[in-house]
């Protein structure tokens, strides 16, 4: 019963498959998980089992639809930005409550807002500095801004701004904000999304809980969410996460291996979801006129970066990793899923002709040695290293491996010891200039490490981050597309979707193409 | 020298160790590659976010201050901070050792109650075809891997049969013990092949000593001169082998952990390593230092109670 769900078609199956179906209130959820959050509060939240939580816990000023595109209401009912682009006024809903009964106040949202944009505080600070000041007056509030800001609008419907109780952190037990916001974590929490934290035994498991006070409604017309509470369990490893299902422990578990969907697919108590993601699996390569150790680097050389693309069959390995549940990217700097994504078709499509005229050109010698950077104990990267090694073989080079583990292979990035590696990345915003800040724009960090430095793609980046006008800044960033799968920094790989296994009677659960966990429209068929 | 003095002047040879220990682990987390840095924000920081991380975490402080803090942080009883869990370390731990230490000492009377009984049969029966089977079966045991036996295990007798929960831990006594049991399982069938193989070995020595042959001249009946005189001889050695199997199983059982989804320390140690979480990773080596130390010297203890020449050397 697989489905994969496209984007623009989640909205419409969901709401036109309720009327088939009865909806049924109550109950409860439980999850199996890869790993556990840790602190789960909208600023300090940084890991992706933190992140995609947050907004059940709290919620935000506005949202996005089922899409991650289309802006709708959230706490806010309305918004408005000013037609010179510096300041965004928002009127708060009206008799909204925060979980223990206490009205959402103006103030709460200006406590949350200042909070989020603190560089002292919240490590995602960046994303909201064109923020000069946010100020109350009744239920209406304006965010005044240093500069225009194109992506301002959705950075109000991100985790990271998501609204918390001025009053619970004033009385929250602690000295600095982070201490409070792991006491309420605890003890006395206060949310303001559709649950609430019950309890947590870290590594183990955790509670939520139903939000009674919660302002959206479902399809029967009554406050959200439809079922009681859910119920966490951290079980890291794949093949139990999938036994504990199939032994009906647990109504679901994410992560599923790629090798294990079509098994569970033909499983009629089980209905595997392919939730479209923005995940992107891809390898820098570095572009630097020499290796760390001072020798020559062939792939400063444009010519051998594309031949390394041309020569890397990206349906093979789609085929070979994913099972065929993804496909290659259509845009080398982000998922086909982010906005302003160009489809520029299969990009550097497998050709191994081409890939040997580029590489006589810039004269390679035949036996090459390139050396990959897997992650150690990745049964994906020891794949897609052998694939590899088979493939360029093909137009003589010699490919070797190094395995090394997370945090080795970040330090080699950032200091440029590598030749090529293995990375993945997934938005965290919904906005593109995350993503092409991070893979293009070298101030950021050196694009992904490749030492990458285009100024014209710079230019464009830093206009695009402060053009309003939609089209105009659409074009810009087709642009920068345009170069960056000109001058391959990247291996460019593939996209691959959130792979969730539900019990079949867990019906309305989505992970956003994000990652985030939504359970609010999540019920149960009894 | 008394059971006394023998007992503190072990207490003491601990503090030496627990020194060392604490210097090399400091330098050890430092010279991996990577730092907390990168590893909390790999993706997605700026070379400018990343500085203040460090800066934050007191990560550009010289060394020598850095250790003199952590020297100070022991010495009070207070390790600092996950940087991973945003706990202190202390508390994390104490929250994580009651799994890893019920899994272990559960999985240890398991291995004794297998392993002790088929010794004796073993060592009885030598070269019988009783010994060659039981020595067959541990065999196979001890050259499977753990992990596939744990998911074997969890395949057949829990997600088919449904006679256990699927991994898990519980939160009363009688759940850990239902919910630990197939871990537990898993990790004896392993350590008793060891111990039996040991047990079974001693016991064949012993049975022929000269004093066992006394014991059976002057007529003592024979399960007396088997508990006496070769059971707790044989043991000796038994013990201290016994006590290297709880100091490994209590740090050591991070793949039962990860496959029966045990919250224990093995698995959190994992997590703190691939978060280059120093003081949770120091916190834990220390942990385990004192740990292991105190097993140790109850091993000895009991060495000392089973044969009396070692509190004379």
């Amino acid at each position: 019963m697989k489905k994969i769900l496209m984007a623009s078609v989640a909205a419409v199956a969901l709401t036109a498959s309720f009327p088939a179906m009865a909806l049924e209130r109550g109950g409860s959820l439980t999850f199996a998980r890869y790993d556990d959050s840790t602190l789960i509060d909208p600023i300090y939240a940084d890991r992706n089992p933190d992140i995609w939580m947050v907004t059940n816990l709290y919620d935000t000023l506005l949202r996005t639809e089922a899409d991650g595109k289309t802006i709708t209401s959230g706490l806010a009912s309305d918004y408005s930005v000013a037609a010179d682009g510096t300041s965004v006024t928002l009127t708060l809903r009206d008799g909204i409550m925060f979980s223990d009964g206490s009205p959402i106040e103006a103030k709460d949202v200006v406590f949350s807002l200042e909070r989020a944009s603190n560089p002292d505080l919240s490590p995602w600070a960046g994303l909201l500095a064109s923020i000069d000041s946010v100020s109350a007056d009744g239920n209406t509030v304006t965010i005044n801004l240093k500069n225009p800001d194109p992506t301002i609008v959705l950075m109000l419907a991100t985790f990271n701004t998501a609204i918390v109780s001025a009053d619970a952190f004033e009385a929250a037990a602690g000295e600095t904000d982070q201490e409070k916001a792991s006491a309420l974590s605890i003890d006395g929490f206060v949310g303001s999304g559709p649950f609430t934290m019950k309890s947590h035994q870290r590594g183990a498991q955790m509670q939520f809980a139903a939000n009674p006070h919660y302002w959206r409604e479902g399809e029967d017309g009554k406050p959200l969410p439809y079922i009681d509470g859910i119920n966490f369990l951290v079980i890291p490893d794949d093949a139990t996460r999938i036994l504990k299902l199939q032994a009906g422990e647990v109504d679901g578990a994410e992560f599923i291996p790629f090798a294990r969907v079509a098994e569970l697919d033909a499983d009629p108590a089980i209905n595997m979801e392919l939730f479209p993601s923005t995940r992107i699996i891809y390898s820098p390569i570095n572009t630097r006129a020499e290796r760390a150790d001072g020798s020559a680097n062939p792939m400063a050389d444009v010519r051998v970066r594309q031949a390394l693309n041309y020569a890397t069959n990206k349906e093979a390995l789609v085929q070979l990793v994913l099972h065929g549940a993804g496909k290659p990217v259509s845009s080398g700097l982000m998922a086909s899923t982010t906005q302003l994504a160009t489809d520029n078709g299969p990009i550097y499509k497998y050709d191994l002709e081409k890939a040997k005229a580029l590489l006589a050109d810039a004269g390679l010698t035949d036996g090459t040695e390139v050396t990959l950077t897997t992650l150690a104990g990745s049964a994906d990267d020891g794949i897609i290293f052998a694939a590899l090694q088979q493939m360029w073989s093909d137009v003589g080079v010699k490919l070797k491996v190094e395995q090394v583990d997370g945090p080795t292979r970040g330090a080699k990035n950032r200091s440029g010891e590598f030749d090529v590696h293995t990375y993945g990345w997934v938005n965290d915003v919904n906005d593109p200039a995350q993503v092409a800040g991070w893979l293009g724009y070298h101030p950021t960090a050196k694009a992904v490490g490749t030492g990458w430095n285009d100024d014209e793609f710079n230019s464009l980046y830093e206009a695009s981050n402060t053009e309003m006008d939609p089209a105009k800044r659409a074009e810009q960033y087709a642009r920068m597309q345009e170069i960056y799968n000109e001058a391959a920094p990247l291996l460019f790989m593939y996209e691959t979707p959130f792979a969730v296994a539900l019990s079949s009677s867990v019906q309305g659960y989505v992970q956003t193409p994000l990652g985030n966990n939504e359970f609010a429209s999540a019920w149960i068929d009894r | 020298m008394s059971p006394i003095t023998y007992f503190f002047s072990r207490l003491l040879q601990i503090i030496p160790t627990f020194l060392i220990v604490m210097v090399i682990i400091f330098l050890l987390v430092r010279a991996l590659p990577g730092d907390p840095a990168i590893a909390m924000a790999d993706a997605k920081a700026t070379a400018e976010q990343l500085e203040q991380i460090r800066q934050r975490l007191g990560l550009n402080e010289p060394l020598w201050v850095q250790f003199l803090y952590f020297v100070r942080n022991v010495f009070t009883g207070n390790l600092g901070d996950s940087i991973l869990l945003k706990a202190p370390v202390i508390q994390v731990i104490l929250e994580r050792l009651p799994a890893s230490g019920f899994l272990a000492l559960y999985a240890v009377s398991f291995s004794l109650l297998i392993a002790g009984p088929l010794a004796f049969v073993a060592a009885l029966n030598r070269n019988g075809w009783l010994d060659i089977t039981v020595r067959a079966v541990f065999q196979i045991g001890l050259s499977t891997p753990v992990f596939y036996i744990g998911l074997l295990l969890l395949t057949f007798l829990a997600a088919q049969l449904r006679w256990f929960p699927v991994g898990g831990y519980g939160t009363t006594f009688w759940e850990h013990m239902y919910h630990l049991l197939l871990p537990a399982l898993t990790v004896a069938l392993y350590t008793s092949a060891i111990i039996m193989r040991n047990l079974r070995s001693s016991i064949i020595e012993v049975v022929d000593a000269e004093y066992v042959q006394f014991a059976r001249a002057k007529g003592l009946p024979e399960h007396l001169v088997l508990g006496r005189h070769v059971l707790r001889n044989a043991l000796i050695s038994t013990v201290t082998l016994l006590g290297l199997s709880i100091g490994n199983l209590m740090s050591g059982t991070l793949v039962t952990e990860t496959v029966f989804a045990v919250p224990g320390v093995g698995r959190l140690m994992l997590d703190a390593i691939f978060a280059r979480d120093y003081p949770l990773i120091q916190g834990l080596t220390l942990m385990f230092t004192i740990l292991v130390s105190m097993i140790f010297l109850l091993t000895d203890m009991i060495h000392a109670w089973l044969d009396p020449r070692m509190r004379v050397k």
